[in-house]
């Protein structure tokens, strides 16, 4: 099976370099690494005063956490089987000598992979372009690996959630749409344990310094009641897992039809 | 001889609509041509086969084997679908080894194999032009590429001609031609009689899900010249010629169409008709502005074989 996934994640890595799709995301990614600029100018101009690392966390908060990873996760996720249907290339990969469940798995993987550098790329690019000056230590560069493993996590999570829908529904897209964006920003605000129904709760709980934020955006942390860092991490890994068994289970077993 | 697939009862639905219904068919090594027009059920039937579709009732089996979900057996099969569609951003190269990674293949094994179909489909000269700036005809080659490039012994492939020009179509038959001197088994749809005339004799016409007739080509041939077929000639004279063809008796019916200055004629014996119009090109010298067969397509003819 491990093997079969391999040479899955082989080509998709490859044709995803090569797709159009891949160079958008990476301008959208790179849109970060511009507003890091501005605000940099900002501050350089002495209108805005606040700690580099304050901006950042708030900066990535907004943009990475609540738009970023949830736009790569429903693109790329929700396109799983959509994009093979859309294009007619399903039976070039349904008629060769590979599981279904690798399929699944090796695009999952492959799309994670290239999503995942377009994050990484732009959280650190642009905590340099917020943070290196002559304050600037080495070490706080163990903040960004920090931050980038969560976003990762969250990322791995909303892509699994999203292939699984992208092997179920017709038209994942639109409801993809209203969890990414609607449910997942509203239900996160929610009083009591109704927040704990969102990924974005369990990523923002292992966010250092979440309750101290205090920038312009602090806002966004309020009513958050944290679950415990290895609790978060437990059910954020128990996400991933069901929903990519879900998705490999039904593309197993379901028939999947062109539109005429 | 050994049948390699095996087709019993095999019935698909899609919603209310009918794919094929209780079809059960052994095919042999050789050619073997599903004839039918659009809509038939031969698209349906060859997904089926190469475990695109699962079949509401009844089986089918590849060398004694079920083929749904039975990765083992797409190793012994290659398929050429009939939708144009490819991974437009990767080169004719790279699509091939990229699907023959698929197989386990290692990169040099991927090469070697690419090349050595894109040279069966004369296409090496491309392989490194996008797969988006390919003709026609050289989409459909590179879909065969993808088929053979593993070497199966199975090749299933729909509508394979469709879409070439007569030079692609001479390729393409000869290739098919070579897999079939080279032992294997070939299932090629097609809704053109002359194309599947040109590939094989071992014919299955297939008409609204079901095989309505299987045998060689001459039985086939039998059944279609029996079918009365309709003949319009556009003539200023078409009053004259309407008048002498009335005295033949192979002339079934005849109906005029006064605004187009055109006749319409149905007969049983289409040769005998064209032997007999030649005669009146000549003799008295009639002057024909256009000939056209206004069923002169597998529907009606298989309409007509339905009736009977």
């Amino acid at each position: 099976m491990r093997e079969e996934i391999g040479r899955v994640f082989s080509l998709y890595f490859f044709l995803g370099k090569k797709s159009g799709r891949a160079r958008t995301f990476f301008l959208l990614s790179s849109a970060a690494v511009l507003m890091a600029l501005i605000i940099r100018t900002y501050r350089l101009a002495g209108h805005w005063t606040e700690d580099g690392q304050v901006v950042f966390q708030n900066f990535l908060m907004v943009f990475f956490l609540q738009f970023l990873i949830v736009l790569l996760g429903l693109f790329y996720g929700s396109s799983i089987v959509v994009e093979e249907l859309d294009n007619r290339t399903l039976p070039y990969l349904t008629s060769r000598p590979v599981r279904r469940a690798a399929i699944i798995l090796g695009k999952y993987l492959a799309y994670l992979s290239l999503a995942t550098v377009m994050l990484v790329f732009a959280v650190l690019v642009s905590y340099l372009i917020l943070n290196l000056d002559s304050e600037f230590r080495w070490k706080d560069l163990l903040t960004v690996l920090r931050y980038s493993v969560i976003l990762w996590l969250g990322l791995a999570a909303y892509l699994s959630f999203f292939s699984f829908l992208g092997t179920w529904l017709k038209k994942p897209i639109l409801v993809g749409l209203a969890f990414g964006f609607g449910w997942e920003s509203v239900i996160q605000y929610f009083p009591g344990t109704t927040q704990k129904l969102s990924v974005a709760h369990y990523l923002k709980s292992l966010l250092p310094q979440y309750a101290s934020s205090s920038g312009k955006l602090g806002f966004l942390f309020i009513r958050l009641e944290p679950t415990s860092p290895s609790v978060a991490v437990i059910v954020l890994a128990a996400i991933i897992l069901v929903f990519l068994a879900l998705a490999c289970l039904i593309f197993t077993y379901k028939e999947y039809l062109f539109e005429d | 001889m050994t049948a390699v697939i095996e087709a019993r009862n095999l019935s698909r639905w899609y919603g209310n609509v009918l794919g094929i219904s209780e079809i059960t068919l052994d095919i042999e090594p050789g050619i073997t041509a599903l004839l039918g027009p659009n809509g038939a059920g031969k698209s349906t039937f060859m997904k089926i086969m190469t475990g695109q579709l699962k079949a509401n009732i009844g089986q089918v089996r590849i060398f004694g084997q079920p083929v749904w979900n039975n990765r083992h057996i797409f190793r012994r099969i290659g398929f050429c679908p009939e939708s144009d569609a490819f991974y437009e951003e990767l080169n004719g190269l790279e699509f091939l080894t990229g699907l023959l990674s698929l197989y386990g293949y290692d990169r040099e094994e991927c090469l070697t194999r690419a090349n050595r179909a894109l040279e069966l489909v004369e296409l090496r000269d491309v392989r490194e032009r996008p797969i988006r700036s390919y003709s026609r005809g050289m989409r459909q080659r590179i879909k065969i590429a993808q088929t053979i490039a593993h070497d199966p012994e199975v090749l299933i492939l729909d509508e394979p001609l469709s879409g070439l020009d007569p030079l692609g179509k001479r390729r393409i038959i000869r290739l098919i031609k070579e897999f079939r001197d080279a032992g294997k088994t070939v299932v090629v749809s097609s809704h053109v009689l002359p194309e599947v005339e040109a590939l094989t004799s071992e014919i299955v016409l297939i008409h609204n899900g079901k095989i309505l007739a299987r045998g060689d080509i001459h039985f086939i041939r039998e059944l279609l010249d029996s079918h009365p077929h309709m003949i319009r000639i556009k003539s200023p004279q078409y009053r004259e010629l309407a008048r002498l063809m009335a005295a033949e008796d192979y002339v079934l019916n005849i109906t005029f169409e006064p605004e187009a200055q055109a006749v319409v004629f149905e007969t049983h014996h289409r040769d005998r008709f064209f032997n007999r119009l030649n005669e009146l090109v000549l003799d008295p010298g009639l002057d024909l502005e256009e000939i056209t067969s206004p069923d002169d397509n597998l529907q009606a003819v298989f309409d007509y074989l339905v009736e009977r």
